[in-house]
């Protein structure tokens, strides 16, 4: 992962627009503290999985292997995995991120990150929820069209990155 | 195996380290948005026309934050309220996988031309997807 400062500025425009707001609506600005106070320990459990995750991929999993399941000549089964495991990857996307850019790092192919990221708008958890707010039939047109969106996303931004 | 374990480690703790400044902006930005941008401010943009509701629920599903069952519950009363289902289609889409306030993050992390081009992607196949996902819906039921 490149090493820069973008965070900690980040972190100081957030602070700041806290400090702003907190002057000007100091309630409302105090419930959003208490909001992200409630994500971050949300996140925390699956962060703790995503960094586990991550130094097992780099005690057991050489870049060897990952550029054959998930490189260039990795074919089907690198996307079947890709869209797999953006199916099933839980919690906020952004958690994902480092795990998915030391992958990349050790040759996964960028179409596959792309689908990976965008396979997630499937979430098991929540399917017996968009069952009884939309049906069967919205459930099941939108789990194939997001498949078949992330699929074929992978191959135009694989195109499009491709050095 | 045992200094193996030991680096792996170390660099794990080193990319936490990294990215820990930028997920806590991104937290804090997330708390600003669920309080400031209530489902009632979504509810009166929203008004039936499918390329209106679809501009719309893209925009604002967008930059909504939150678990993607909040997406489902908000397109419900959405659709109660005369959207149409070409718009809340549109915002479920958006709502889960495009992320205004995590842009500073992919970009920091996936560099500069990944990150543009994914979410340049995913915009436009919130539009497509929605489009069809709306489109098949409505010649099965």
């Amino acid at each position: 992962m490149k090493k820069n400062r973008s965070g900690l500025v980040m972190l100081g425009i957030v602070a700041l627009l806290y400090l702003v707001l907190g002057i000007l609506h100091p309630d409302k600005t105090v419930a959003a503290l208490w909001t992200s106070l409630g994500v971050l320990k949300m996140i925390i459990p699956i962060l703790l999985l995503v960094f586990f995750l991550m130094a097992l991929l780099n005690v057991y999993i050489d870049e060897e292997a990952i550029s054959r399941h998930m490189g260039e000549e990795s074919g089907l089964k690198g996307w079947f995995l890709a869209l797999f495991g953006g199916i099933l990857s839980h919690g906020p996307g952004y958690v994902w991120y480092p795990l998915l850019q030391n992958l990349r790092e050790q040759g996964a192919k960028d179409g596959l990150i792309v689908a990976f990221i965008y396979a997630r708008a499937i979430k098991i958890p929540w399917i017996p929820l968009m069952i009884t707010y939309f049906g069967w039939t919205f459930t099941l047109v939108y789990t194939f069209w997001v498949v078949a969106g992330a699929w074929v996303q992978g191959i135009v931004a694989q195109r499009l990155l491709r050095k | 195996m045992k200094q193996k374990l030991k680096a792996a480690a170390t660099g794990t703790l080193k990319s936490l380290r990294m990215i820990a400044p930028m997920l806590l902006a991104i937290i804090g930005l997330i708390g600003l948005f669920k309080t400031y941008i209530t489902p009632e401010m979504l509810r009166a943009l929203f008004n039936g026309a499918a390329l209106h509701d679809m501009l719309v629920g893209v925009g604002f599903g967008g930059i909504s934050v939150g678990q993607p069952f909040l997406s489902y519950i908000i397109g419900g009363e959405l659709l109660k309220e005369g959207a149409s289902f070409y718009g809340v289609t549109a915002f479920i889409l958006a709502f889960v996988t495009l992320g205004v306030v995590q842009l500073p993050m992919e970009f920091s992390i996936f560099g500069f031309r990944f990150a543009l081009v994914r979410n340049l992607l995913s915009l436009l196949f919130s539009f497509v997807l929605a489009f069809l996902i709306a489109f098949c819906v409505r010649i099965f039921t």
